[in-house]
């Protein structure tokens, strides 16, 4: 029962974090913003709400004995939060990098200093 | 006539052949249709054979396997064969083999080899490469019982040394896989599956019919034969579609070169 009660708010937060991540997505103002509020936001709802799946999971598990293919379902749960967690921030920054290398500029508010404003021009090859 | 126009041509009209032909195809999932049909004939449809006698013929559960390796085998042979065309293909066409820019450059060069040294990007491929290749070995092994096999394990080990040569560079994975040895692979996995199929031929079975190499395994049915000759078959399989496709990305990235690339 707490089990299930913990993996409930685990996807419900992990739904918050989504619709952050998808408002991010349409509402920034530049390429970096909107990659960093897709990659961080995804990333995180995905971890909640795949924790929330294995917690759920593990409640079905009573005793080890006859309960191991659903705890076998738990460690592969575990398994997909590991390569999540590893693989998604890693594309985020190569995506970002790769923006950076193909020259596209931050868009900075008008009245602020641009602090890359050397680094700005220089890339475009 | 233009070459461009009548090749333009021949793709219309035969693809509007293929469309009309599709009118003529029962619905899908229809249970009238002559494939699914209880009976053509008299006879049990193959479809209603299959469902009925797969575990029983092959021990496999999977009757996906079951029919793709042992029923279809012969099908599934030369699929296998066309994926190795594509490879020779996309070897044949890209490949520069002349003299006087063939071979690959002695030392890494970083204006050829490209400046790949992220160190985010490597640390993680180092982690997930051999995970994936696990990953697709299991894929492999596991095609009796879930969805998988060689085609789709395969690739996944192909797809691992591509992420190796995308994430460090085309050298470096070709150091792990060099040319020779995938082609050496890839002709290796038509060896094993076709040289495997005649083996039943020599004690006077027909081709592919691993249920005949009941002593060879050393089981006691023909059943649990034929489930372990799905397995050597598959490995083949899954030889030649890790081969040809690290063949045909290293190709392709770097234009037949096979030195510098993405």
């Amino acid at each position: 029962m707490i089990l299930t009660i913990a993996s409930i708010a685990l996807i419900v937060a992990g739904l918050v974090f989504f619709l952050g991540a998808a408002v991010g997505l349409t509402r920034f103002p530049d390429f970096y913003c909107r990659t960093h509020a897709a990659g961080k936001g995804d990333t995180l709802s995905s971890l909640l709400v795949i924790s929330g799946f294995a917690l759920y999971q593990l409640g079905e598990v009573h005793d080890l004995s006859h309960g191991w293919p659903v705890l076998l379902v738990f460690l592969k749960l575990l398994a997909v939060i590991f390569f999540i967690s590893l693989t998604s921030p890693t594309s985020t920054s190569t995506l970002a990098d790769a923006g950076w290398e193909d020259g596209i500029d931050p868009t900075i508010e008008p009245g602020r200093e641009n602090h890359l404003q050397e680094d700005c021009g220089k890339r475009r090859s | 006539m233009n070459a461009k126009l009548s090749a333009t041509f021949a793709v219309v009209f035969t693809g509007a052949v293929l469309l009309y032909a599709v009118s003529d195809f029962p619905d899908f999932g229809d249970p009238r249709s002559p494939a699914n049909h209880g009976v053509s004939g008299g006879a049990p449809s193959a479809s209603v054979y299959y469902i009925k006698n797969a575990y029983h013929d092959t021990s496999v559960p999977n009757l996906v396997t079951a029919i793709l390796a042992d029923y279809r085998g012969y099908d599934t042979l030369f699929e296998t064969v066309v994926i190795f065309t594509a490879g020779m293909a996309i070897f044949a066409i890209l490949r520069v083999l002349r003299r006087d820019d063939s071979g690959i450059p002695a030392a890494p060069d970083p204006a050829i080899d490209g400046d790949h040294h992220r160190i985010v990007v490597g640390v993680t491929c180092r982690i997930a490469v051999p995970l994936v290749q696990i990953f697709a070995l299991y894929v492999v092994a596991h095609g009796h019982h879930s969805p998988g096999g060689g085609f789709q394990g395969g690739v996944m080990l192909g797809a691992s040394f591509i992420l190796i040569a995308l994430s460090t560079s085309l050298r470096h994975a070709l150091g792990r896989l060099s040319e020779t040895s995938f082609i050496r692979l890839a002709c290796l996995g038509i060896l094993i599956y076709a040289g495997f199929a005649f083996l039943p031929l020599v004690v006077g079975r027909n081709f592919l019919d691993y249920g005949a190499l009941r002593a060879l395994f050393g089981t006691d049915g023909e059943e649990m034969a034929r489930s372990h000759g799905i397995f050597v078959v598959e490995i083949g399989i899954a030889l030649t579609v890790t081969s040809v496709m690290f063949a045909i990305f290293a190709n392709l990235s770097s234009r037949g070169r096979l030195h510098g690339g993405l």
